[in-house]
């Protein structure tokens, strides 16, 4: 799964894409694996919303899932 | 109904977003400038960079598309810039032609209050100290 993290969360992750093994992991346990080194990624996964494929996805099962957008709040206007 | 709405990575040309949503049936048009200011929190900002999510295009259209039925309403022009922009740059423009004054200001308004909750655009504040911050994020 390609995971691409926009604006404050890419500087927080300190890269635009990063590749993972989606198989097994849940919404939950993505957002803790990634923050368990990086304390401000954590801080900004909590704030986030995520995409799957396109669509707004919460909580669940990410087997299915070939892309993963991380989207901090939005600032625009 | 005449709708423009986009994101794009060029200056606004407002004039043109103005003129293009003119209407004989519309007694009314409002327009709304949202642009960069020097302050933000007490810390002085210098510039500001707009990055939009790659959906942020579509994105806009299904909010001009949610405005659209809107009673009295007859034309409606909304673009939001990315990039950077200095003090002064306009970052969103939105025009809004309507039969009546309080049906042309509620729209506006409510469209901007929209774009604001809705639209995956992120803002890169460089202060004077030298430092950034975006926006929003923890």
């Amino acid at each position: 799964m390609l995971i691409r993290f926009f604006a404050g969360a890419a500087e927080a992750a300190g890269t635009d894409t990063l590749e993972v093994d989606a198989s097994g992991h849940t919404v939950e346990s993505l957002r803790a694996q990634l923050g368990a080194d990086n304390a401000r990624l954590a801080k900004v996964l909590v704030a986030s919303s995520l995409l799957a494929d396109g669509e707004r996805r919460s909580e669940g099962p990410l087997d299915d899932v070939a892309q993963l957008d991380v989207l901090p709040p939005f600032a625009g206007g | 109904m005449n709708k423009i709405a986009a994101v794009v990575d060029v200056d606004i040309d407002c004039d043109a977003l103005y003129a293009a949503v003119a209407d004989d049936r519309a007694g009314a048009v409002v327009s709304f400038c949202g642009a960069v200011r020097n302050h933000d929190h007490g810390k002085a900002v210098t510039q500001i960079e707009y990055v939009g999510h790659p959906s942020a295009d579509e994105v806009m259209r299904q909010v001009v598309d949610e405005f659209a039925t809107r009673e009295g309403v007859h034309a409606i022009a909304a673009h939001h810039r990315v990039g950077v922009l200095g003090i002064g740059g306009v970052a969103l423009y939105v025009a809004i032609s309507a039969s009546h004054r309080r049906q042309a200001f509620d729209c506006a308004a409510d469209l901007v209050d929209r774009v604001k909750e809705v639209l995956p655009i992120w803002k890169k504040q460089y202060l004077t100290d030298g430092t950034h911050e975006w926006s929003q994020c923890p």
